[in-house]
């Protein structure tokens, strides 16, 4: 039981970061109907900012705001450059965009910090150390990072359904022209929509570099994997869906690779074969995903 | 014959003969040889496949690495376990790989746009590991690298000349000639079923499913029928990489592939298939070019994504649609672009 | 239209012009001025931080040139990329050796890239020289491929070391193992069970990983669960440093062991997360290279050359990278093999060399450390001291001990 428990704390570890990435995924899906390769990069990136500003005096929690900041920015500059001119083309040319953005994203970490392994402060953000619950080691960093994620959902989830400018974020989303014909600056929600991401990307990056250490320029591409598989579980669009995937997958891998033990399938190498098969399993039963709505067809 | 079709068919040939010539001519350019002359054939077959599906029927295949991994597995099982003679094994990869492209193209009639691409992308990821899964030992050989070097079935056991037709061809001049010799009838098979009654269809489909399942077109049936035989290219494609290396493991047929198919075909343009040169030609030599420029760390990334960016911002129909663009008259312009938008 | 095509295809093919090849007389790649070698390392994709064992050996060859080369002749080191894919590194050798005429292979890296290569180019009588990896195929199968020859000690004979040292020291203890589940792992977990010898059934737990994963969490907690007193880490730097921080997390105190892959200083320094972490204290490792990182070193001449090249030659480097300094010393060991293949060397002449080494002075090795082969000694390196981490850095101890398997 204790052995169960502890896979299932592991599980949410791992399953808190797909999540955030994926979140990140589901919100540019949202608002500009693209799927975004170079998330994991982005946040690659951002994180090696952020490790610039540490290593040039700055408190970690300083660097960590003035990061977001900056990503926050960049995403916006991005989206009013490149992306902008992509968006409402053919599907393919916006994946083509983004493959390029992974490519050229993950390069410049290469080339800028090199490959050098890094890390940031010890016990930052949250400390290594763990509470023990019953035989189960729960760390506090983990347990910090999901909330933080489950914290995170919620405040888009009031953004979105609360608030004037989350009405207005869906709006541009699902109607430009009518939003436009209302007075909404539809250009720069979209672009809000990136920047937002690119933001949460950050926190995914800074979170994988504390618990999934060391920093290094390709840290975010296996989480990149698991993270698109959480986002089309939870329906693309849905940021509940996106962390309820991610957990899911996190938890559920854990478990079936450590009790395969017993049954010997030798699935330990086949945690991206499954992940992907659950993905095609929820889709064939459900095409847009567990938390997704089906879109209505065009006539 | 209309006068623009006369135009169009001569415009054609002198295309075909150009791309022959060039193909004929490629390998004695600075740095290129046969074997990269070899490798950008085996784009050439894969990226054509991939624009039939994605550019003729509008379902977006991120996961062809993989039916080029089933077609490449196909050949390499075949020489070096049951002593089948190398050049029978690419019909019999065609075949493999097709089937395994109508079987993953039914569930693919569900899924729309990225959903698709995302579960394909799924494919691609999963593929290696599956070739390397312990339980599919007696199949694939889990993972270990299949040596075909020296095997008597394979031309010129992977390295001796080659005798053919009276002639003495080095290894890698044969392995140069079949694959395009293949890649050239393949492109003819191509022009025939897209400018025929199933290209029709398949048109129909992309443009728009409702207008085409109510003038008759059965969806289903030619949704399926385009990924299979898109599969079956890329299954050749894999079977000729395997030949001319004689090599095959799972780590050769990486999601990165697959990858760098789609990023071909868009760069090819979607929906034409005389872009397909230039569209391997880029996937295959940026990457040697980008190493050129310099061996720093990150940099030939870089540079690599910065002209993919570049090449979609400025030619977003890809090289072939620019083209049209440059060539056709001015209401065909028009035309074009109000289509692309 | 179709027509067209067909004629068009039986054109090209029929103009498949044969071209006669004269018989050799010198071999290709070597000149009165020059000498022309190549191999490749992945410059992209997920394993290029390995790269500087390629950039490491090249800054060395620049600095061998400026000082008048060997023999006269410039040494040209053209490595191409191979993304670490196996089947790249295939087609990248093809081209060296076949359009661009290299005299011989050197230095490739990894261990499936190599095997992949081997028998192509043993078949062409090419040297494939000191392979960058521990696998242990490429020393032991002399006899089937000469024209190949390795250069660490292997990955068998480092785990066998770490066997014996702790059938000496702790025989009751249980044994637990993270490896990668390929054959860089299970040459680590073969060689321990040797070194174990009876004591192999202390192996109480062993759990792999993929180097595709995103972290080993869920492995540290299932080893955790066998409540071994010895951890083996025979992982890459990368799940070495969240094992430690993962191992620390669930209050588990095992003994650790770390292969010497994952070992460097610097990869230790980030482990311990700047001292805060007591599990990295005492850690035991294999060591053959001098650690430019290593106060120790800090003023040896041969860490002062390394630090002069990389300045020098490969601007924009890591120096801090030990793989540079690996890069440097295999390096070493090929401008040795080339002083003693004659006047003008052949193919044959430098792969006898390069199996006829006795080596005592190369500065990048540890000190007294010799690279000796033979016609039937394949395995250049095997020689290596423990070490264990203690205060911030590597002591080692005891004295230089046979790695060989």
């Amino acid at each position: 039981m204790t052995q169960f428990l502890q896979q299932v704390v592991a599980g949410l570890a791992s399953g808190s970061i797909y999540a955030l990435l994926a979140l990140g995924i589901v919100i540019i899906y949202r608002s500009t109907g693209i799927v975004n390769f170079a998330q994991g990069e982005m946040a690659t990136f951002t994180t090696f900012v952020a490790w610039t500003l540490v290593d040039h005096g700055v408190g970690y929690w300083g660097a960590f705001a003035l990061t977001l900041v900056i990503a926050f920015a960049g995403g916006i500059a991005l989206e009013r450059t490149i992306v902008r001119r992509v968006e409402g083309g053919p599907v393919i040319t916006a994946v083509i965009l983004t493959i390029g953005l992974f490519i050229l994203l993950g390069g410049l970490s290469n080339w800028i910090w090199k490959a050098e392994v890094r890390s940031f402060p010890p016990d930052r953000p949250f400390p290594t150390s763990a509470w023990d619950v019953g035989g189960v080691a729960i760390s506090k960093q983990d347990a910090g990072i999901l909330a933080v994620t489950v914290v995170l959902v919620l405040a888009l989830w009031a953004l979105f359904q609360l608030t004037k400018l989350g009405l207005a974020l869906r709006a541009s989303a699902l109607n430009p022209t009518a939003s436009r014909l209302v007075g909404i600056r539809v250009g720069w929600m979209l672009a809000l929509g990136w920047g937002l991401a690119a933001a949460l990307g950050a926190v995914a990056g800074l979170f994988t570099a504390a618990a999934n250490p060391p920093l290094d320029p390709n840290m975010m591409r296996p989480v990149l994997i698991y993270a698109l598989a959480a986002a089309v579980l939870g329906g693309l669009e849905s940021p509940v869906g996106a962390i309820v995937g991610g957990l899911a997958i996190g938890v559920v891998l854990n478990l079936i690779v450590t009790y395969d033990t017993h049954v010997h399938l030798d699935l330990d190498r086949m945690r991206i074969p499954m992940a992907f098969l659950a993905i095609l399993i929820v889709l064939l039963v459900r095409p847009a995903g567990i938390f997704g709505r089906t879109a209505v067809r065009r006539v | 014959m209309s006068r623009l079709a006369t135009v169009r068919a001569a415009v054609t040939a002198v295309a075909l003969v150009a791309g022959i010539v060039l193909v004929y001519f490629l390998p004695h350019a600075d740095r290129i040889g046969y074997i990269k002359g070899s490798q950008l054939g085996v784009y050439f077959i894969a990226i054509l496949g991939l624009n039939i599906v994605t550019g003729y029927t509008g379902q977006i295949s991120l996961g062809h690495g993989a039916f080029m991994a089933i077609g490449g597995y196909t050949t390499a099982i075949l020489v070096s376990e049951h002593g089948v003679r190398d050049l029978w094994t690419i019909p019999i990869a065609a075949l493999v790989a097709g089937l395994a492209g109508f079987v993953v193209g039914v569930p693919a009639l569900r899924l729309s746009g990225l959903y698709l691409a995302l579960a394909t992308f799924g494919l691609a990821l999963a593929m290696p590991a599956i070739l390397s899964w312990d339980k599919l030992d007696a199949v694939t050989k889990s993972g270990q690298e299949i040596q075909l070097f020296n095997s008597p079935h394979l031309l010129g056991k992977g390295f001796e000349d080659v005798h053919f037709l009276g002639r003495t061809l080095s290894f890698n001049h044969a392995v140069y000639y079949l694959t395009w010799g293949i890649a050239l009838l393949l492109l003819a098979v191509a022009w025939l079923i897209l400018r025929g009654a199933p290209g029709r269809a398949f048109r129909a489909v992309r443009d728009s499913e409702l207008a085409a399942t109510s003038s008759g077109v059965r969806v289903a049936t030619y949704k399926t029928l385009a990924f299979a035989i898109s599969a079956a290219y890329a299954g050749i494609a894999g079977s000729l990489f395997v030949i001319a290396l004689a090599f095959a493991d799972p780590q050769s047929f990486p999601a990165t592939l697959s990858l760098t198919l789609i990023v071909g075909a868009a760069v090819a343009g979607l929906g034409s298939l005389w872009g397909v040169l230039a569209g391997a030609a880029f996937v295959q030599f940026l990457p040697d070019f980008a190493v050129h420029i310099s061996k720093a760390q990150g940099v030939p990334d870089t540079v690599y994504g910065a002209a993919l960016i570049l090449i979609v911002l400025l030619l977003p129909t890809g090289v072939a649609g620019g083209l049209r663009r440059a060539l056709s008259p001015l209401t065909t312009r028009l035309y074009t672009r109000s289509q692309s938008q | 239209m179709s027509r067209v095509l067909f004629i068009a295809t039986a054109a090209l093919l029929a103009l498949g012009i044969p071209v006669a090849f004269g018989g050799t007389q010198a071999d290709p790649g070597i000149t009165a001025t020059s000498i022309h070698i190549g191999g490749t390392t992945p410059l992209s994709g997920s394993a290029q931080a390995f790269q500087s064992v390629a950039k490491g050996a090249d800054a060395y060859f620049k600095y061998v040139n400026s000082r008048g080369g060997v023999n006269k002749r410039k040494i040209n080191y053209e490595y191409l990329d191979d993304q670490y894919i196996p089947s790249e590194t295939v087609r990248q050798t093809r081209v060296l050796v076949e359009d661009k005429d290299v005299f011989a292979i050197f230095n490739s890296l990894g261990t499936e890239q190599n095997e992949a290569i081997r028998p192509y180019l043993n078949t062409k009588d090419v040297p494939q020289l000191f392979v960058a990896t521990g696998g242990t195929t490429f020393g032991r199968d002399s006899k089937q491929y000469p024209w190949t020859i390795a250069y660490q000690p292997t990955y068998i004979a480092e785990g066998a070391m770490y066997g014996a040292y702790i059938r000496r020291t702790s025989p009751k203890q249980k044994i637990a193992i993270l490896y990668q589940n390929d054959s860089y792992g299970g040459d680590l977990v073969k060689g321990l069970e040797r070194g174990l010898g009876p004591r192999k059934s202390n192996i109480v737990s062993r759990v792999s990983y993929a180097a595709t994963d995103d972290n080993v969490q869920s492995q540290i907690a299932q080893l955790r669960s066998s409540k071994a007193g010895i951890l083996m880490l025979f992982a890459t730097p990368k799940f070495v440093i969240q094992a430690y921080q993962y191992v620390n997390g669930l209050g588990w105190k095992p003994k650790i062991f770390v292969n010497a892959v994952s070992s460097a200083s610097n990869v230790m320094v980030l482990s311990s997360s700047q001292g805060k972490n007591k599990r990295v204290e005492g850690s035991i490792s294999i060591v053959f290279l001098k650690d430019p990182n290593d106060p120790k070193w800090a003023k040896d001449p041969a860490v002062l050359l390394y630090r002069k090249i990389m300045k020098r030659y490969a601007k924009g480097s890591n120096i801090k990278d030990v793989y540079n300094l690996y890069g440097m010393s295999v390096a070493f060991t090929f401008v040795d093999a080339l002083k003693h293949a004659g006047k003008n060397p052949t193919r044959a002449s430098l792969m006898r060399a390069a199996t006829h080494l006795n080596e005592r002075n190369n500065p990048f090795l540890l000190p007294r450390m010799s690279v000796r082969t033979a016609a039937n000694d394949h395995y250049p390196l095997d020689q290596a001291r423990l070490q264990r981490w203690h205060n911030g850095r590597w002591i080692s101890f005891g004295g230089l001990l046979k790695a060989r398997s």
